[in-house]
């Protein structure tokens, strides 16, 4: 059975050129960057050279960018560290979280634990299908108190691309800070940290070709971030313990390549997306594709499905069929959860299933065809069934 | 050969089942149910229904060659499982969990997903059988009778008979562990589960006071009564009891005392010795017939809780409930354990006892 893979934004494969570049720091070249002698420089040297090639492909300075474990672990870190440093000696002021509601989990999760500890006021701002964000909602009494926002640069389920743009000028005029998950933007969008005037920036690798595991936390000078594991001082303190150098050359190259690649990889994956949707729009009456009318990353295909009742079953069938798609985000057992992106977007009670499918920029003419093919045949046949 | 949806869960049990079923040619399809919050729960190690569950069964399906899914039926599980058998205890009777899995949650979920995943056979790992004649299915004991798990089938749905698999009927355990050693499984050497896979800790009355709150009328003391009224002393909830019970009645008794009843209304427990135990008759509520019901005064079996005998019956009427008067007085016939009727070794249904 021919397979293709749709489900890029779950995770994608590692680039040749990211595994070559890795190969020194998993075998040979395996120092401790904290080491004074010849291995250790050799190993500080790759990190650091990693740090500014990073750092120069997202608009940032070296001093900017810190290695952490993961997309996760920088939201976490964003979140709570980035709240306890707004908490003032000589304020008794508690500071608000905002986030929208469509965030990852790993966004929502640390602000939820921060409001149920009395450690932050978490507030949520609604989002429109249009990614329209109500700001003026949850603007009370933020000019008297400190606040961190946190607004993705776009949606994992639907690749909504939300206004960071209008959310940075809105909290520095009430002064406050921001911080974007751009793990799906990353390598799909143009992005520069900087001119984006954001604090805190999330990216990881995996998503655009890299090493799982690895990611960044862009901290713009000057803004301060409490660390939330403690030990020997790595990564100016914020996130301490040995570095994995070649995880960080590996991390480096993604992003340096996928930035560079972007002009012709995103005008690719814009083609294949537009191509897969228009196939399912044609093949499925009734289809609703998710944020249709709004501005998109191009490789999420986000598909409100009519008269499926259980779209659980619907990706499992999909798989026997060999295509790799995915629902809401998956729980840690596999499990298919309701999506709380989708309820967010389209109400509690939307009656349509949610599959997503997303193309990389090795996806071909022919698995779009063929992944298209297979979703209309499945969705066919659970219709006759019925 | 036909495509086949196995239920696995993380234990021996359904991974040989699984590995048979693809033996045999068949293309299979393992599922594992999450059938309830884990991480409320911690975790011990030893159920077969938890996190670790499924992350064994991923393990044997990929060492199989097959697909596995999980099938989240947390909702139908906590509204249809979980909540009945708080609500059961909370009325003084003890209720069959897992029959109730079986019959309203894993069984039905397993056949819809089943259905959209063209899957034309269900298969689990019990110990039971089926026989096919004609159109008829016949659910059928396992042939191991330390085993045999029929009493947990009674409540399937009819119509999903024809369509069941049930590879182990004809093994015992100790074959069925044979074989998962010489298959090399991970879970072979699993030992067996015997808690209520959502009371790991084995303490279903944690999770009463949990759901029911500390101030529920089951969960307050109550008096121990005779059956005469004359009240013996003071028990804490009458949850914590269960009809034939011995325990936690206190000492100082002439001869041994055990339940004979639960009165939830005056929160009572009522004790007796163990001649006022037995009763001769059974009421049943509740009922679900694999098969053509049976007419009063045919002979029957009823085994009136697992690891019991079965025993003579004659069915005196039947209708929404049915009434069973029993060949031989049977000890401790607890209201809200199950009652499931056999023609040999043939299920024809059951009910709860009233």
């Amino acid at each position: 059975m021919s397979t293709v893979y749709l489900d890029h934004a779950a995770t994608t494969p590692l680039r040749e050129e990211v595994l070559a570049a890795m190969e020194p720091y998993l075998s040979a070249a395996f120092g401790n960057p904290s080491s004074s002698h010849r291995w250790g420089q050799e190993a500080a040297a790759a990190l650091e050279d990693a740090r500014a090639k990073l750092a120069n492909a997202i608009g940032a300075g070296p001093s900017e960018v810190r290695f952490v474990r993961g997309g996760t672990e920088s939201d976490n870190i964003a979140l709570i560290g980035g709240a306890r440093a707004l908490v003032r000696a000589d304020s008794a002021a508690t500071p608000v979280v905002l986030v929208s509601a469509i965030e990852h989990s790993a966004v929502l999760e640390p602000a939820e634990w921060l409001h149920k500890r009395a450690e932050a006021e978490m507030r949520v701002i609604p989002v429109a299908a249009d990614g329209t964000l109500d700001l003026h909602g949850v603007s009370a009494d933020l000019a008297a108190r400190p606040f961190l926002a946190s607004v993705m640069w776009a949606n994992n389920e639907t690749g909504l691309l939300l206004p960071v743009d209008q959310v940075v000028p809105w909290a520095q005029k009430l002064g406050g800070i921001v911080h974007t998950d751009a793990s799906q933007a990353l390598g799909k969008v143009s992005i520069d940290a900087a001119e984006s005037g954001v604090d805190l920036l999330t990216a990881t690798g995996h998503k655009l070709g890299g090493p799982r595991g690895c990611g960044i936390l862009y901290i713009r000078a000057g803004v301060g971030v409490e660390p939330l594991i403690f030990g020997g001082g790595q990564e100016r303190s914020l996130r301490p313990g040995t570095e994995d150098v070649a995880g960080a050359v590996g991390l480096a190259e993604a992003i340096h390549l996928a930035v560079a690649d972007l002009g012709v990889s995103s005008a690719w994956m814009t083609e294949m997306r537009d191509r897969l949707q228009a196939r399912l729009v044609a093949q499925i009456p009734g289809l609703r594709v998710n944020c249709q009318d709004a501005q998109r990353a191009p490789h999420v295909l986000s598909l409100g499905i009519p008269k499926v009742m259980d779209g659980a079953a619907f990706l499992m069938a999909l798989d026997l069929e060999g295509v790799a798609a995915s629902g809401g985000s998956a729980c840690h057992s596999g499990a298919m959860a309701g999506s709380h992106v989708i309820a967010a977007l389209y109400g509690a009670d939307d009656p349509l299933a949610t599959v997503r499918l997303s193309v990389g920029r090795r996806t071909s003419e022919a698995d779009v065809d063929r992944g298209a093919d297979v979703v209309s045949a499945v969705w066919h046949r659970l219709q006759s069934d019925a | 050969m036909s495509r086949v949806l196995v239920a696995m869960s993380g234990g021996v049990d359904s991974s040989v089942a699984a590995a048979m079923l693809v033996e045999e040619g068949h293309e299979v399809i393992g599922v594992t149910m999450k059938t309830f919050c884990y991480s409320e729960i911690p975790t011990h190690g030893k159920t077969c229904c938890g996190l670790d569950g499924i992350m064994d069964a991923k393990r044997v399906a990929s060492s199989l060659g097959i697909a596995h899914y999980v099938f989240d039926v947390e909702e139908d599980f906590t509204r249809d499982v979980i909540d009945d058998f708080v609500s059961e205890y909370a009325q003084g009777r003890t209720p069959n969990p897992c029959v109730r899995c079986n019959s309203n949650t894993k069984f039905r979920d397993l056949l819809a997903r089943g259905t959209a995943l063209g899957c034309d056979r269900i298969a689990t790992g019990h110990y039971v059988r089926m026989a096919h004649t004609g159109d008829e299915a016949a659910l059928l004991r396992g042939l191991d009778d330390a085993k045999d798990q029929s009493y947990f089938l009674w409540g399937l749905p009819p119509e999903i008979l024809p369509r069941l698999l049930f590879p182990l009927g004809d093994l015992t355990k100790g074959e069925v562990r044979e074989r998962a050693r010489s298959l090399e499984l991970a879970t072979a050497e699993k030992p067996e589960s015997q808690e209520i896979c959502f009371v790991p800790t084995g303490d279903y009355r944690d999770l009463l006071r949990k759901r029911l709150g500390s101030v529920h009328p089951a969960l307050e003391p109550g008096q121990i009564v005779r059956s005469d009224g004359s009240v013996l002393g003071q028990h804490g909830g009458f949850a914590g009891f269960t009809v034939g019970q011995r325990r936690g009645l206190g000492g100082g008794f002439p001869e041994p005392m055990f339940v004979l009843a639960v009165r939830p209304d005056t929160k009572e427990v009522v004790v007796g010795t163990r001649d006022e135990l037995f009763g001769a008759s059974v009421a049943v509520r509740e009922l679900n017939w694999l098969t053509t019901a049976p007419s009063p005064g045919d002979e029957v079996t009823v085994q009136l809780r697992y690891r019991a005998p079965a025993v003579s019956a004659t069915v005196v009427d039947v209708g929404a409930d049915l009434k069973l008067a029993l060949g031989a007085a049977q000890p401790a016939i607890t209201p809200g354990q199950s009652a499931v009727v056999f023609d040999g070794p043939r299920v024809l249904g059951g009910g709860r006892i009233a």
